[in-house]
């Protein structure tokens, strides 16, 4: 920090021309040493384990092959951290030295152009790019792979792929979008975005950044590996004893998840303590933007709840390979524990999905109807009241488990409550559009699909929280659209929404904006066809994950897949505009749509230290409208 | 609705309520509360029993009410926020140029009142009804657990199970007599299964070392469907089978014909 501010207001020393080991190391390097560190640990590991029957070697167990897999992908993980050079300032702590400031300074990218995104480089806005690009890879990936489970089931009997491709793809697509959708706003907009809204110079600890980034990357290719050794078959939930029971494939789930709890750790406590450290002169708790407020919240519950998915992981993988029995009932485990592990982190974590988004869209709406944010305190109150319950109510995906029916009453009524923080974001939100004129442009879109998805999904979750309508609902298709209706129609719509607002300040032009309009109608339209189908297909007795269905089921499915091609589409022409705009569009202005919050205060592109003077505040950045 | 506004009010509470509803957005709000409240209304009445498959036990019967009723419920509730959102939108703003700033609106303690302690009455509506309904069926359970035929329900990769003891017969599929509770032993031979027998609207995991159990009262004659609503493995979609409600003679008949006696 101190070599930062050293480094503009005294005249901006030259990168270390001395080309020292850190300047040497970049993504590629990091892929050789995952490489090595991968193969040294696959063969070392095999070598150790291989017995000999009259000198042939015989097959490994499939426990001595778990311990095989996992060791390569944690090696892989560790190698290429090491390779992109993530330990030489722990290591130079643990000697008593530190960076020297020219090497902090070529860690934050100055003056590397491209190259830096590829580096492990420190400057919370590359880290924003890289989160961003990361987020829509993801999305894609996750998105084709809803596209393939709905061309299997647009007819009863399609055998489009076969029933271990389908549960992979069940899986795999639940898994790749909870990433994404975890990251999806904290990740591009909490990082490069709201620095800059608190008046920071970067984050507070901008090594661990870099680090939270990479390491998530190591673990895109270990989830990859999934479909390399035979798929999962357990859903993202993971459920054992099936865990324990799946092949190879499941490892690469375990190892997935153990990673990403490290980076969500990691990036939870930079967040946090960035914007309770590093908040500018003046900018009291009742003058942080609202989105600022909600991405703390949000990685605030995330803190204690992914060590949790963490540990049931390891406890799985445990099970897989050293046969402890946590969770198998035949050893004197349960399959129960692993289920309350699992929603302890499980119910958390779709409010760690939501809030950023609500938060984004109630940063846009001020701006786009020119008046106040209606009741901040509300505001916050809604969130940290979600936060606060969310903790409480994980067994309501536990009601038809048979765990402690005597709970389910209690955890009904913390469930339940939970509708009272969450009434007050929908009064905060059309409260501010109140008598306001809204300027319709693509981020302000989003905020009216949001409040006709989130309301869908809201009413639809009351019923699904009441256990005598849930012994009906639980594990059918009602499920699925109820979750899609939260986790996409509302978050993601957010996230949109907050894409489209900030893109200027990200890539300094303006998203295409006829593109962008018919990629909103198309997924918002398509979007809300799909599960309609699905809610139809649910309330008509159809269970979850299935690959195939009975004839009754033909319509509700079929207007699922149509509405899905629709979805497709129009995400398709939303990718094609984020990338024809990020070279081609309009250029930005400094402010495109006349906000006052700090983002908007740095012209494009943003200075490596953000702002040259410290702005300071002296109110809150919702100071719109007349009268009072 | 009427809180929206208390800002603007003029002194008598008679001219304030004229003079709020006399406003064209207020007017228009009002009049898309109406249509969005109507179409909530509609959705849960019509849809729902059109979609929902026969009510073969009163089980199902409490959960389709509670879907049906909690949309109609909270259909104003839902309109409210609609209606504002859609009147917005019909006053929108188009072009290059941010509109012009609206009223400075910063809270409405009376509204966030009013709105905090509607949505706590909501929130108390759903879950009295909840418990009721919960409370209703342990102690229907309870009284009818001597009467109750009892059926152990086995999941197994990839097939169900029913042994009933009393009868001394094992079968796949799930035959049950009309107006008699039944109580559903469950457990699994392996991974977790769900035992979901659909038109009874009732449900229960299958553990493996460890019994669940279910009751329910079919109330209604005709066929049913037994599907597993947990992801079991490979064949989880294929793991449901048929059964039938049926008359007291017609089930002692059944048993008979699987070489079991009555009870």
């Amino acid at each position: 920090m101190s070599t930062l501010d050293k480094a503009h207001t005294s005249s901006r020393p030259v990168p270390n021309p001395k080309r020292s080991l850190i300047t040497r190391l970049h993504m590629g390097t990091g892929v050789v040493v995952g490489v090595i560190f991968a193969a040294l640990a696959y063969y070392a590991l095999k070598a150790s384990l291989l017995t000999h029957t009259d000198g042939v070697a015989d097959p490994l167990s499939p426990h001595d092959n778990n311990i095989v897999l996992l060791g390569t992908m944690f090696a892989w993980s560790i190698g290429f951290m090491a390779g992109i050079g993530a330990f030489i300032g722990p290591w130079r702590w643990m000697i008593g030295k530190d960076l020297t400031d020219e090497e902090i300074l070529y860690l934050a990218g100055d003056g590397q152009g491209v190259k830096r995104y590829f580096k492990y480089c420190t400057d919370h806005k590359v880290v924003g790019i890289q989160y961003l690009v990361g987020v829509m890879t993801l999305l894609g990936v996750g998105g084709t792979m809803a596209m393939m489970i709905r061309t299997n089931l647009a007819r009863p009997g399609g055998h489009f792929i076969t029933a271990t491709v389908y549960n992979s793809l069940v899986g795999l697509h639940g898994i790749t979008m909870i990433i994404a959708m975890i990251i999806v706003a904290t990740g591009p907009f909490g990082n490069y975005i709201m620095p800059i809204m608190i008046g920071a110079y970067d984050m507070a600890f901008p090594r661990l950044n870099a680090l939270s980034w990479w390491v998530l990357f190591t673990a895109i290719p270990v989830l990859c590996s999934a479909w390399f050794l035979g798929g999962i078959p357990t859903g993202w939930t993971a459920y054992a004893p099936l865990s324990i029971q799946a092949g190879p494939g499941m490892n690469a789930f375990l190892a997935t998840i153990i990673i990403f709890a490290v980076s969500t750790a990691v990036a939870g406590a930079n967040i946090t303590t960035t914007v309770i450290a590093m908040r500018t002169k003046g900018m009291k708790w009742n003058r942080v933007p609202i989105f600022v407020i909600g991405s703390t919240i949000s990685v605030a519950l995330a803190i204690p709840a992914f060590p949790t998915f963490m540990v049931s992981m390891i406890m799985t993988a445990l099970d897989r390979t050293y046969n402890t029995g946590f969770f198998d009932a035949n050893m004197g485990g349960s399959g129960w524990l692993y289920s309350n592990l699992f929603w302890i982190m499980g119910h958390p974590e779709v409010y760690v999905i939501l809030i950023p988004g609500v938060a984004a869209l109630m940063e846009i709406v001020p701006v786009f109807v020119r008046k106040p944010l209606f009741s901040y305190t509300a505001a916050v109150m809604g969130f940290a009241g979600i936060a606060g319950l969310s903790i409480l109510v994980w067994a309501h995906h536990m009601y038809m488990a048979g765990w402690a029916p005597s709970l389910n009453g209690p955890f009904m009524v913390t469930t339940e409550m939970i509708s009272i923080p969450t009434g007050l974001l929908f009064l905060v939100l059309i409260g501010t559009m109140w008598r306001g004129k809204p300027w319709m442009k693509l981020p302000m879109l989003s905020v009216f699909a949001f409040l006709w998805d989130f309301m869908i999904g809201g009413i639809t979750g009351i019923y699904l929280s009441d256990v005598p309508a849930d012994s009906y609902l639980h594990g059918s298709m009602f499920v699925t659209a109820h979750f899609h209706f939260t986790l996409m129609g509302a978050a993601l719509t957010g996230a949109i929404g907050g894409l489209a607002y900030w893109y200027p300040k990200m890539t300094g032009r303006m998203l295409h904006e006829r593109a962008g309009y018919i990629s909103f109608w198309m997924v918002q339209i398509g979007f809300n066809v799909i599960f309609f189908g699905m809610f139809m297909a649910g309330a008509e007795g159809q269970p979850r994950r299935v690959v195939d269905y009975a004839a009754l089921f033909r319509n509700s499915n079929l207007i699922s897949t149509i509405g899905a091609y629709s979805v497709g589409i129009g995400m398709i022409i939303l990718l094609w505009a984020v990338i024809h705009s990020w070279t081609k569009g309009k250029i930005a202005p400094m402010n495109p749509w006349g906000a006052k919050t700090l983002e908007w205060t740095v012209p494009y592109p943003v200075p490596l230290t953000n702002f040259d003077e410290l702005p300071v505040i002296t109110s809150d950045p919702y100071g719109y409208g007349k009268g009072k | 609705m009427a809180d929206h506004n208390a800002e603007e009010l003029a002194p008598t509470p008679g001219d304030r309520a004229t003079r709020f509803f006399k406003r064209a957005d207020v007017q228009q709000t009002t009049l898309f509360f109406i249509l969005w409240t109507a179409l909530f209304v509609v959705l849960g009445l019509f849809f729902y029993p059109k979609w929902m498959p026969t009510i073969m036990s009163v089980e199902m019967k409490s959960a389709e009410a509670i879907m049906i009723w909690f949309t109609v419920i909270s259909a104003p509730v839902a309109a409210i926020v609609l209606a504002v959102a859609t009147t917005a939108f019909m006053n929108r703003h188009r072009g290059d140029t941010p509109p012009p700033d609206g009223p400075a609106i910063r809270t409405n303690g009376p509204v966030v009142a009013v709105w905090t302690i509607t949505s706590l009455l909501f929130a108390l509506v759903a879950i009295v009804w909840g418990l009721t309904e919960m409370n209703a069926q342990a102690v229907a359970a309870g009284k009818d657990a001597k009467s109750a035929i009892v059926v152990e329900v086995t999941g197994s990769q990839w097939v169900w199970t029913f042994n009933y003891p009393a009868q001394g017969i094992e079968t796949h599929e799930l035959n049950l007599p009309v107006g008699v509770p039944v109580t559903f032993n469950v457990k699994s031979a392996d991974v977790n299964h769900s035992f979901w027998p659909v038109q009874l609207g009732v449900k229960i995991d299958a553990n493996a070392q460890v019994t669940t159990v279910i009751h329910s009262l079919p109330n209604k004659i005709g066929p049913i469907d037994v599907k597993c609503a947990e992801l079991c493995g490979l064949y989880h979609a294929y793991m449901e089978t048929t059964g039938e409600i049926q008359s007291a003679s017609d089930f002692d008949a059944w048993v008979t014909a699987q070489g079991g006696h009555k009870a």
